[in-house]
């Protein structure tokens, strides 16, 4: 990928290689099913996707299961809508580089559906603490702590290119 | 049994209550990076660079910091909003 860039007309734009492009795509699908799956009663009993929507009220496990009740389909929802917003600023990917261009509203769409990927990949690779490498033990393991550390990149580098 | 004193003071007791604070605390994790941490603060809590920059260290160095004061409906908004964000956050009463 190139680095984000802001434009004349204030959008931020870069351009991704067709197999990134589709692996933005494909987290992204991942991201609705992630989103939806943890509104629902079975993504209460996984610690990943728990981290979605985590308890407000710490030591009150009654005030945090109200909170869930009243914000959970709301946050799906948006959490959702947010990742349909980046499958759609990368289009269809062809054989040659795609270019996103992104305004404020698109921009934080991506950064929070790149942020809730992470967060559950985080989870699935026993990242908790700083520091931690997390647990690779096979292929997918190294996979998914590669795709979790470009994630990173592409979010720094789309943090920086939105600084005024 | 009770008397009108008494029940004063328990209304005004729950005036107090009705009344004290709520904050918003963000917690740290290993996940969130500190420049989208910082980019948080400044977006959606509209702090200065360096308040939000302030902020996002405290968060890293001592594990949490309140971002925000106010009534329970307020910051329930608040930490609704932050795990839109992706960020870790609870509410609690400002004196626990």
């Amino acid at each position: 990928m190139t680095p984000f860039r802001r434009r004349r007309d204030g959008r931020v734009s870069a351009s991704f290689q067709p197999a990134e492009a589709q692996l933005l795509l494909s987290l992204a699908k991942e991201a609705v099913e992630l989103a939806r799956a943890a509104a629902t009663e079975n993504g209460e009993a996984d610690p990943a996707l728990r981290r979605l929507l985590p308890d407000a009220y710490p030591d009150d496990p009654e005030a945090s299961a109200e909170f869930r009740r009243f914000t959970a389909a709301g946050l799906a929802d948006r959490k959702e809508r947010n990742a349909q917003v980046l499958i759609e600023s990368l289009a269809a990917p062809s054989d040659h580089a795609v270019r996103a261009v992104l305004d404020e509203g698109q921009a934080s769409a991506w950064l929070r559906t790149i942020t809730d990927v992470r967060l559950v990949l985080a989870s699935r690779l026993g990242i908790h603490e700083d520091g931690d490498e997390g647990d690779i033990h096979d292929e997918e393991s190294a996979m998914q702590r590669a795709v979790y550390d470009w994630l990173a990149g592409v979010q720094e580098l789309l943090v920086l290119a939105l600084r005024p | 049994m009770t008397d009108a004193g008494t029940l004063e003071e328990t209304r005004t007791d729950e005036l107090l209550e009705l009344g004290s604070p709520w904050v918003t605390i963000v917690w740290n994790d290993p996940v969130n990076l500190m420049s989208y941490v910082t980019y948080v603060f400044q977006t959606y809590f509209g702090f200065p660079r360096r308040e939000a920059e302030r902020l996002m260290m405290m968060v890293h160095t001592e594990g949490r910091a309140v971002v925000a004061t106010g009534t329970r409906e307020e910051m329930e908004r608040h930490v609704e909003a932050m795990h839109e964000y992706g960020l870790w956050a609870t509410l609690t009463k400002a004196d626990a």
